[in-house]
C-alpha cells in the first residue's frame, strides 16, 4: 500500500453522513449501561494507564540512575528507551484531564507544555550550570518550578546540547539531575495510580453514578464526562500537538515547537494519544450506551481513529524534515482534517444520540 | 492605540480568512428592529455560528453570522448598537447596529489577551468594558473601548481577581462589578480549568472613572470552590449574584446571592430541592425589575428558578432541559434552551447560554 493510500481512509469516513438520529436527538441513552462502561473505563483503561505509567517511569528512574553509575554509549541509549517508553505511556494516559492528575500541579510537573517562553529549557540549562547538589534528590527538584520536574526537562538532559557528556564521567552533575528529575516523575505517577487504586476513591465513584456520589449525580452526568475526555483529548492532539509546529500548507511552521521534538518522539507521543483515546472508548465499550440503531456513530469513530493512528507514526520522526516534505506535509493536512472530522463525529454524533444538546460542552462553566 | 477597523491583521487573526470571505454586510446590518426584544448567540445546525434577534414569543427576526462560537451579549442604552463576546478563550467581539445603518465592526483582543465572554456599555453608551484575560500574567482584566472611537482599545483596567467572567455596571455609571470566579485558564490549555484545588473566587467592585476598588469585598467562607460567575443588578441597585459548584456534586452548596456597596454578602437560603433540581450549577441570572423578580436556569439540572427578590422565596421552579438564557419578559422570565427553544418556539438553532434584553420590560 502507498502511504497515500492509508490516508484514504480518514477522507471516506469524513464524507458519511451523520445518522438521523444524531441529527434530531430523537434516541437517548441506555442509562442501564452507564455503570457497566464506567466500570470498564476505569478498570480496563484508566487505573491500567497510570499502573503502567509508573512503571516505566520506576524503570526510567532506574535506568537513569545505571547511566550514571556506569555511563555509556549502551548505558545512555538504555535511558533513552526507558524515556520513550515512559513518554509513550504517558502520553496514552495524560488523555485523562479530570481528577487526581489536576490536583497539586501533578499534570505540569509531569509534563509543562505547551511552553511558548521556552521557560524549561531556560530554566534547565541554569540549573544544569548552577550545579547545586539540592537539585540532584527527587524531593529538591519536587519544590522547584513545574518546568523543570519534568518530561519536557528530562528531553533536554538526555537530547539537549551537551548530552554527550553523559557518556563521559561517572556521577555527573547533569546526568544526576536527570535522575532525580526521573525519580519526581516516578513519584508523581506513584500518586497518581494510588489515588485511582484507592478503595472508596475516585475509582469506585466513578463506577457508581448517583444522586449520593461526588463525582457523577446520575448516568447521564457519567458519560458526558467520558465523553468530555475523548473530546478535550482530541482537541488537545489537534490545537495542541499538531497546530503548535503546523497549522496547514502555506502557513508558517514552527518545528521546535513541537512536543518531544529533540527526542524524536513527537509522533510516538501523538500516536500514543491516539491510542489512548481509542482505548478509551473501545475498552470501555462506550458505544453499548448508544441505541443499537445509532451504533454506526460508534463505527464511524473508531475507523477515523483507526486511520488517524496508522497516519502519525509515519510522519518523518524528523519534524524540521516533515514540515517541509510534501508528503508529510500531505499527512500532517489529513491529521488535521481527521481530527476536525473526529471532534464532530463525538460532538453531534454520539453526544446528540445520547441525547446531549449540539455542543454539549455548552455547560462546561460559562 | 491602533484603530480596530484597520487594524485588519488582527482582524483576520481573530476572525478568519474563511469568514472574512463569506461576509456580506448588506445582509449583515438588514436587521428588522421593529419587532425584536432579545438578542442571543446560537450555533446553526451546519455547525456554523452567528447571532439572532428574536421577538417577545422566542421567534428569531435576523441571523448574522459569527466566525466562531460567542458567548455573552452587551447592549448599548443610548444607541441601537448590541455586541456579541467571543466565548472563551476567543478573541474577538462584534458590534452590530441593531438599526441597521452601519457596517458590523469586528473587535480583536489585543495579544496577550483573549474576551472571558461577557462585557457592558456605560449608561451613556460611551464606553464598552470587557472581560478579559491577561493569560501569561493570569490575571482578570477589564478591555475599555470607546465606542466614539470605532471602538478602539484605549486601556483596561484591573478586575482584581482572576477568570473575570461577568460584568456589570451600576445604573449611575460610577461602578463596575466584576465576578471573578477565580479559575485559571490559559488558551494554550484550551478551556481546561488549572487550579480548581486552590481557587480564588471574588466580586470586584471598581471604580468606573479611575479604576480604583473603593472597598475590598469580604469574601464569605463559604467561597471555596463557590465562584460567582455571573451577576445581575435589581431597581435597588442591588448585585444579585449565581455560582457554579466545583466541589462534590452531592454537596448542597447555596448558588444564589445579593449585596449592595458596603455591605456583607448574603447567600440565598434556597430549599435543598432547588439547588437539587439547580445541579449545584447556575447557567444564567437576570432580573425583572418591574415584577422585583430574580430568574436563574440551569443546563446542569435542567431547570429555570424564579424567586422573589424581596423575600427571597422561590416562586417557581420549572423543568428545562438545556435551560441556557434568562432575560426579563412581561411574565417574568423569557428562557432559551440548547435545543433550540425560546419561549413558545422552537427554532432550528442550539442557543447559547445568555439572553440580552434589548428594550421594553425589565
Amino acid at each position: 500500500m502507498t502511504r497515500l493510500c492509508r490516508l484514504l481512509p480518514v477522507l471516506v469516513v469524513a464524507l458519511m453522513p451523520l445518522s438521523a438520529a444524531a441529527q434530531d436527538g430523537a434516541s437517548k441513552l441506555q442509562e442501564a449501561a452507564v455503570p457497566a462502561v464506567m466500570t470498564k473505563a476505569v478498570d480496563e483503561v484508566i487505573r491500567p494507564g497510570y499502573r503502567r505509567f509508573h512503571e516505566t517511569a520506576t524503570g526510567l528512574t532506574g535506568a537513569m540512575k545505571a547511566l550514571c553509575a556506569t555511563p555509556s554509549a549502551d548505558a545512555l541509549a538504555k535511558a533513552r528507551a526507558g524515556f520513550a517508553s515512559a513518554v509513550a505511556a504517558w502520553s496514552e494516559i495524560e488523555i485523562v484531564r479530570v481528577g487526581p492528575a489536576l490536583e497539586e500541579n501533578r499534570f505540569e510537573r509531569i509534563l509543562f507544555f505547551p511552553d511558548r517562553k521556552g521557560l524549561a529549557l531556560k530554566q534547565v540549562q541554569a540549573t544544569i550550570a548552577g550545579k547545586d547538589e539540592k537539585d540532584t534528590t527527587p524531593e529538591g527538584i519536587a519544590g522547584k518550578s513545574v518546568a523543570v520536574q519534568g518530561l519536557s526537562a528530562l528531553e533536554y538532559v538526555l537530547y539537549g546540547s551537551g548530552a554527550e557528556t553523559l557518556e563521559g564521567a561517572a556521577d555527573g552533575f547533569r546526568c544526576r539531575f536527570g535522575a532525580a528529575v526521573a525519580g519526581n516523575v516516578d513519584a508523581v505517577a506513584a500518586t497518581l495510580s494510588a489515588d485511582w487504586e484507592k478503595k472508596g476513591g475516585i475509582a469506585d465513584q466513578w463506577k457508581t453514578p448517583g444522586p449520593d456520589n461526588e463525582q457523577f449525580r446520575n448516568g447521564r452526568e457519567a458519560i458526558q464526562a467520558l465523553l468530555g475526555i475523548l473530546v478535550h483529548g482530541v482537541e488537545t492532539v489537534r490545537d495542541q500537538r499538531l497546530e503548535a509546529f503546523y497549522k496547514g500548507k502555506d502557513k508558517p511552521v514552527r518545528p521546535k515547537s513541537a512536543i518531544y521534538w529533540r527526542a524524536g518522539l513527537t509522533f510516538p507521543s501523538i500516536t500514543a494519544n491516539l491510542k489512548g483515546i481509542k482505548a478509551l472508548f473501545v475498552a470501555s465499550g462506550m458505544e453499548q450506551v448508544l441505541d443499537p440503531a445509532d451504533r454506526a456513530i460508534a463505527a464511524d469513530i473508531v475507523a477515523l481513529l483507526s486511520s488517524l493512528g496508522e497516519t502519525a507514526p509515519t510522519v518523518d520522526a524528523d519534524v524540521a524534515k516533515a514540515v517541509a516534505d510534501p508528503k508529510d506535509q500531505e499527512k500532517l493536512d489529513a491529521l488535521l482534517r481527521g481530527t476536525r472530522e473526529l471532534l464532530v463525529r463525538l460532538n453531534d454524533g454520539y453526544g446528540g444520540a445520547i441525547g446531549l444538546a449540539a455542543g454539549f460542552s455548552f455547560a462546561d462553566g460559562d | 492605540m491602533a484603530n480596530p477597523l484597520i487594524d485588519r491583521r488582527r482582524f483576520v487573526q481573530a476572525a478568519g480568512i474563511a469568514f472574512l470571505a463569506g461576509l456580506s454586510p448588506r445582509a449583515l446590518h438588514a436587521l428588522e428592529r421593529a419587532d425584536a426584544v432579545f438578542a442571543s448567540a446560537f450555533r446553526a445546525k451546519d455547525g456554523s455560528y452567528g447571532v439572532a434577534t428574536v421577538t417577545e414569543r422566542g421567534e428569531i427576526v435576523s441571523r448574522s453570522p459569527l466566525p466562531a462560537r460567542a458567548h455573552g451579549m452587551a447592549a448599548c442604552p443610548a444607541t441601537a448598537k448590541a455586541v456579541a463576546f467571543a466565548r472563551r478563550p476567543g478573541t474577538f467581539a462584534m458590534v452590530l447596529d441593531l438599526a441597521g445603518g452601519a457596517d458590523p465592526v469586528v473587535i480583536a483582543a489585543p495579544d496577550g489577551r483573549h474576551y472571558f465572554g461577557h462585557g457592558c456599555f456605560s449608561p451613556d453608551g460611551r464606553w464598552l468594558y470587557a472581560s478579559e484575560n491577561d493569560f501569561d500574567a493570569n490575571r482578570g482584566v477589564i478591555g475599555l473601548y470607546d465606542a466614539r472611537e470605532n471602538f478602539a482599545r484605549i486601556g483596561e483596567y484591573e478586575a482584581f481577581g482572576i477568570g473575570t467572567h461577568d460584568l456589570s455596571v451600576s445604573d449611575d455609571g460610577a461602578m463596575l462589578i466584576a465576578a471573578n470566579g477565580g479559575i485559571e485558564t490559559h488558551p494554550d490549555f484550551g478551556r481546561t480549568k488549572l487550579n480548581l484545588d486552590r481557587m480564588e473566587p471574588s466580586l470586584a467592585l471598581i471604580d468606573a472613572r479611575d479604576a480604583a476598588l473603593p472597598a475590598p469585598q469580604p469574601a464569605p467562607e463559604r467561597w471555596g470552590r463557590l465562584p460567582p460567575r455571573h451577576i445581575a443588578l435589581d431597581a435597588a441597585g442591588q448585585i444579585w449574584f449565581a455560582c457554579q459548584y466545583e466541589g462534590p456534586r452531592n454537596d448542597r452548596p447555596p448558588l444564589v446571592g445579593r449585596f449592595s456597596k458596603g455591605e456583607p454578602l448574603a447567600f440565598l437560603d434556597l430549599p435543598e430541592e432547588t439547588v437539587r433540581t439547580l445541579g449545584n450549577y447556575v447557567g444564567a441570572i437576570a432580573v425583572n425589575r418591574r415584577l422585583g423578580l430574580v430568574g436563574v436556569t440551569s443546563p446542569v439540572g435542567g431547570a429555570a428558578v424564579t424567586i422573589d427578590a424581596a423575600s427571597g422565596r422561590v416562586i417557581e421552579s420549572r423543568n428545562r432541559p438545556d435551560a441556557a438564557g434568562i432575560a426579563a419578559a412581561p411574565e417574568g422570565f423569557a428562557v432559551s434552551s440548547y435545543d433550540g427553544r425560546m419561549q413558545e418556539t422552537q427554532s432550528d438553532v442550539a442557543w447559547d447560554q445568555h439572553i440580552l434584553r434589548l428594550s421594553g420590560h425589565g
